[in-house]
């Protein structure tokens, strides 16, 4: 398994070289000796990387992790799996460019859109703006909700290829 | 620290008009008084820091959750309704509202701030700065709105360069200017007022000393509401981004001490001519010749009090109340003293990277470090969803420090043992700022931020670091940990991979 994981929009590859007698990871192709000192769960941890001791503290998100290392925070999404196991990869869901609202939800579920169609008007930063299809496709799923709000990054809505497509 | 209650508290139960980590501070010295909390919530957050804190809570009311915390006759019913005699208003909010002030004291209550005269009159920033004038406190010497050209040159003349020139209907930069010689004047003023015609159909222009690299000083005092007033201490908070302060501090760095005592002295004067009642902070801009001018008066607790409270070992809130409540002023100017140097940095929900836009999300993880001389102002819990319905300030680190660069080490090293995941915030960027060389050399100005943008943008980190992050990542992804684990063999022993 190739752990595909975007960092600040580039995406690294992590794999496991061993699990025993040590565990041995993959970075990019660079080697790395790992041994986990605390239970693999969020919250503050540490483990040693080449022998070296790296406290860090971890919070897992639905598609990826947040990690705090050496007083600096980064934000890592899985490039891999569910995402991009679906045919088109990323361009099946609908992402909210920046935290806002939800104004008009114009797509259901089953609907049949085409490339550009208008699927949310959502409003961010007191602007309306309107998040199309990004490819041909069917509607699988709407999360967004009319006057509710969301996070930057959320997933508002998911596409799936048409049957005949 | 838990003290014991006092023998005498002036009030039995006093309401917080507010909410967040200001709510939380005023309980816990209202707790130390022996006096009884009262929080007000609108129902989006009825399970807040501040509601659980409190030893009682109302719901209030509202479109928005804003407006709920803004709608006056709905809090003071609410603060009789529950039997206390005093409403504390915080910061922000309805604090330096003067009709709040007298809807409260109209209920027979005690509104712990200054009468609502004073605010009206501090809140306007024309009468705010006549007031000043008339009392020998600096005002930035201007022209006042003219057509006649002739007369408007004399008179820019006479206040000296550089001017900013600008149209008196304006607005958006159109029909604005600085000049910097007399050469210069007759143009731009020709230029400014065709255009402020052109553009606003009002020929009229107006112009003010204009201050470069301007510093934001402010001086905190205390009025008994009887002409005594006193000072403790300026703070400098020129450290700012969209037009708000991020990181403040006490004492200001570099100021002579002469210039100190002279405006903390203005403040203390423009306390005492108004009969100034309650905490107040009386800010001035600073202008690297040392010239400084009024900007305004808050009639209310700031922000940035716990600096001062650092610096001088005083509680500001008790302070508040006791005065509130008639007492006298507990001490004299020359019995505070100040003591080390405290800096506060403000934890925001926002993107540095991205003109600092507030961020939303929820927060996943909050690990503060503790120390005596670290104050973590916040009402943070773990689950909390941080909307765009209040201001992104999310918390407040204070640290305090024998001297500007032990507080500055200090702050620095709590900003790095800070982890609050869940949410973009600028706590990263704060640590930038103060280990910056200009920060520790005390060159500060408002356009510190500004000038300083190329060094202050976050470094690509190294590759070590980031095979550590990554590594860090991957160990927490379920399926990735199950390969390693050798699920499905879920009782295979792999040592500390068992978990």
């Amino acid at each position: 398994m190739v752990l595909k994981l975007d960092l600040d929009g580039t995406v690294h590859h992590v794999t496991i070289l061993a699990r025993r007698p040590h565990l041995v990871l993959s970075v990019d192709g660079r080697r790395h000796v790992v041994e986990a000192l605390d239970e693999a769960g969020d919250g503050s941890r540490r483990l040693t990387v080449d022998g070296a001791p790296v406290s860090f503290a971890r919070a897992g998100s639905a598609d990826g992790a947040i990690i705090r290392l050496d007083g600096r925070s980064f934000a890592l999404r899985r490039r891999d799996a569910a995402e991009a196991s679906a045919a088109g990869g990323g361009a099946n869901v609908v992402r909210a460019p920046m935290p806002g609202t939800v104004i008009v939800v114009h797509k259901r579920v089953g609907d049949s859109v085409q490339r550009g169609e208008t699927i949310v008007t959502i409003e961010s930063m007191k602007l309306q703006m309107k998040l199309d299809a990004p490819r041909d496709g069917e509607i699988a799923e709407i999360a967004a909700r009319e006057g509710e709000g969301f996070d930057k990054d959320a997933v508002l809505a998911r596409l799936v290829a048409t049957a005949e497509g | 620290m838990m003290t014991a209650p006092d023998d005498n508290p002036p009030f039995r139960k006093v309401l917080i008009a507010n909410r967040g980590e200001i709510a939380c501070r005023i309980i816990r010295t209202l707790r130390e008084m022996g006096i009884a909390s009262v929080a007000i919530h609108h129902p989006v957050e009825a399970r807040a820091r501040h509601v659980r804190e409190a030893d009682q809570a109302v719901e209030i009311s509202g479109e928005t959750p804003v407006a709920a915390h803004l709608d006056i006759a709905q809090i003071v019913d609410a603060a009789r309704a529950v039997g206390a005699d005093a409403i504390h208003p915080g910061y922000g909010f309805l604090s330096e509202n003067a009709r709040f002030a007298r809807a409260v004291a109209e209920a027979g209550l005690t509104f712990i701030g200054p009468d609502a005269d004073t605010i009206a009159l501090m809140g306007d920033k024309i009468s705010a700065r006549q007031f000043a004038a008339d009392h020998g406190v600096p005002v930035a010497p201007s022209v006042m709105p003219t057509q006649d050209l002739a007369e408007f040159t004399r008179r820019a003349t006479e206040i000296g360069f550089p001017l900013l020139i600008k149209a008196a209907a304006g607005g958006g930069g159109k029909g604005m200017s600085i000049v910097r010689s007399a050469e210069e004047l007759e143009g731009a003023a020709r230029l400014a007022a065709s255009e402020a015609q052109r553009y606003f159909g009002d020929g009229r222009v107006y112009a003010e000393l204009f201050v470069e690299r301007p510093r934001h000083i402010e001086v905190q005092v205390f009025g008994d509401g009887k002409g005594g007033a006193i000072h403790l201490f300026e703070r400098e908070c020129s450290v700012q981004r969209r037009f708000q302060k991020i990181i403040e501090e006490a004492p200001a760095a570099n100021l002579p001490a002469a210039l100190r005592d002279e405006i903390c002295a203005s403040a203390v004067r423009l306390a005492a001519a108004s009969n100034y009642r309650n905490a107040g902070t009386v800010e001035y801009i600073l202008g690297a010749d040392g010239r400084f001018f009024f900007l305004e008066m808050n009639t209310r607790l700031q922000v940035e009090h716990p600096v001062t409270e650092m610096i001088t070992g005083l509680d500001l809130v008790r302070l508040q109340i006791e005065i509130a409540a008639g007492r006298d002023l507990p001490f004299t100017q020359d019995e505070v003293s100040a003591n080390g140097h405290a800096i506060e940095c403000r934890i925001c929900a926002e993107d540095p990277e991205h003109d600092f836009l507030p961020e939303t999300g929820t927060i996943l993880h909050l690990d503060a470090p503790q120390a005596a001389y670290l104050r973590f102002e916040n009402a943070l819990d773990r689950g909390q969803r941080v909307t765009a319905d209040f201001d992104p300030m999310l918390a407040k680190l204070v640290a305090h420090g024998p001297d500007r660069a032990g507080a500055t080490r200090r702050s620095i090293a709590a900003l790095h043992d800070l982890s609050l995941l869940g949410v973009k915030t600028n706590i990263d960027y704060l640590a930038r700022v103060l280990g910056h060389p200009a920060f520790a050399a005390g060159e500060l100005h408002t356009g510190f931020v500004i000038q300083h943008k190329a060094e202050l943008t976050a470094a690509e980190p190294d590759e070590a670091t980031r095979d550590k992050v990554l590594i860090a990542a991957a160990l927490g992804l379920r399926d990735f940990r199950d390969l390693i684990l050798g699920v499905p063999e879920p009782h295979a022993s792999i040592g500390p991979w068992r978990n």
